[in-house]
């Protein structure tokens, strides 16, 4: 079932997000997430999640569906015996562009995320599979981390903590504005071809105040 | 009375920590006319969650970003002042220290660049750039934690004679480049002319200028003035989604070369994280920003 808009007009949508659900949403609709999510900054990770997926690795947690965000966290060992993570935040998701179409087709990924979007490849495989594309504000780590209920699981503790695999129960994570949607919409692609299309206007308006600056007495 | 190694040690320290927490005023400020003036839905909420993160990071005491990146300090000594004491090795030492005491714990950014193995230590970490000012009393030290994400848009080409239109064609090349990918809205910094590394380093201080101060050369004043506006046209917005608002501010800083003029352009995120103040021979740490 798709959750209705709230009266501000961003929508609050359970975790990992329904198919239905993920091709409801639309680049620009803003939204707030409840549920379980999937989160790390590492390349290696990542590089391992590819090696999971072509049988070479075992995998130490489900992925099939789930939402996979690039977030950093710090995580720790607690008293308890458990984990805890301190804060997160966003990484830049382009730099993970060459492995995120196979992840996406592989693991059927509901919802990817983090900042700066990624390229029309893998814009392309989250078509195919019904999955979006969530920006993450960067920066964001005090309000971000404050949606943070549990610390389900840490896996791949050997990387440095930011590159592990965390899995987190989240209450109200966001706002986060849909940068790519199922349908193969992409605020960033249009968003660059839009101020490519521009340039040869600002370079005119540039040339126009750059006269009017030397004309100037 | 000597400036010492333990005063340096420890105000290198401080510096850090204060800038994971604080975004400057004129940055704030900055960010709260930009979401009044902006008149695109989305990027008028961004800049508010903007707001609230710097806020909430600030009276609770907490890191803005979990990016702290790496260590980066320039500091103009003054004349004036004696130093006493391993005043590169407390910078070093300070650093150390702080990745053990502070609160809550950084996440580890220093990276070997032949092993991509990441630490919080490396070869000639933390980076100082040094400087001398005649006359002054007191030691001037500027933090800039440097993360990459906003850092790796920065990018410099040498040309050979430039027009200003070159010039300014460049720096939107860059801009484009760099599209949504630099947490906007950005404080672009231009350096223009000398060598190769000076140029960068002058796009690097460019960047510590405050929002609202214009270069005193009249022809650079109004370039910045004119950038902005064709940054601000490309329509990438804040956190890359759209908007009005891709850059905050654009300061330029040149100075005379050989003709083949470099140019040099660089990022600072949202945050524009830096701290800056000045310490005395009599142990006075007076804060400027």
């Amino acid at each position: 079932m798709s959750a209705p808009a709230t009266e501000d007009g961003i929508r609050r949508l359970r975790m990992p997000l329904s198919r239905e659900d993920a091709r409801s949403l639309r680049a620009g609709d803003m939204v707030l997430l409840d549920g379980e999510i999937v989160i790390t900054a590492g390349l290696p990770t990542c590089q391992r999640l590819v090696e999971c997926a072509e049988g070479r690795r075992e995998l130490p947690r489900p992925l099939d569906g789930t939402g996979l965000f690039h977030l950093g966290s710090y995580s720790r060992e607690a008293p308890d015996g458990g984990f805890e993570v301190l804060y997160m935040n966003p990484t830049t998701s382009t730099r993970f562009n060459a492995l995120m179409p196979g992840l996406i087709r592989h693991f059927r990924l509901s919802a990817v995320g983090g900042k700066g979007g990624l390229d029309a490849a893998c814009a392309e495989a989250m078509r195919e599979v019904g999955c979006v594309y969530l920006s993450f504000v960067g920066g964001g780590a005090p309000l971000l981390s404050d949606a943070i209920r549990e610390v389900v699981s840490v896996h791949w503790n050997d990387l440095v903590s930011h590159y592990r695999l965390v899995t987190l129960r989240v209450e109200g994570l966001g706002p986060l504005t849909v940068g790519i949607d199922a349908q193969g919409n992409s605020l960033y692609a249009d968003l660059s071809q839009a101020a490519a299309d521009r340039m040869p206007a600002i370079m005119a308006e540039l040339a126009r105040a750059r006269a009017a600056a030397e004309g100037a007495p | 009375m000597p400036i010492t190694y333990d005063m340096m040690k420890r105000t290198t320290a401080q510096l850090y920590e204060w800038s994971l927490r604080k975004v400057p005023d004129d940055t704030l400020d900055a960010l709260r006319r930009a979401r009044e003036t902006e008149t695109n839905t989305v990027a008028q909420r961004t800049l508010g969650i903007l707001l609230r993160s710097a806020e909430m990071a600030e009276t609770q005491d907490r890191l803005v970003c979990s990016d702290s990146g790496v260590p980066t300090y320039t500091i103009a000594i003054g004349t004036g002042v004696r130093l006493e004491g391993d005043i590169r090795r407390a910078i070093e030492d300070g650093f150390d220290e702080l990745v053990a005491t502070t609160n809550p714990p950084l996440l580890k950014h220093v990276t070997n660049p032949l092993t991509n193995e990441r630490g919080y230590r490396g070869k000639d970490m933390p980076l100082v750039t040094w400087d001398i000012v005649d006359g002054a009393d007191h030691v001037d030290i500027t933090c800039q934690p440097k993360a990459l994400g906003s850092g790796r848009w920065a990018a410099l080409e040498i040309f050979t004679f430039p027009t200003l239109e070159r010039i300014e064609e460049y720096v939107m090349e860059c801009v484009l480049k760099a599209g949504s990918q630099h947490c906007p809205p950005v404080n672009i910094g231009v350096g223009i002319g000398g060598s190769f590394d000076h140029c960068a380093k002058m796009a690097a201080k460019a960047t510590l200028r405050q929002y609202g101060t214009t270069n005193p050369e009249p022809v650079l004043a109004a370039m910045e003035e004119r950038l902005l506006r064709a940054v601000n046209a490309t329509g990438f917005g804040p956190m890359g989604t759209g908007g009005d608002t891709t850059a905050l501010g654009v300061h330029i800083e040149y100075c005379a070369g050989h003709g083949f003029t470099p140019v040099a352009v660089a990022f600072n995120c949202w945050i524009n994280r830096r701290t800056r103040a000045r310490l005395y021979g009599d142990g006075r740490l007076e804060r400027v920003e």
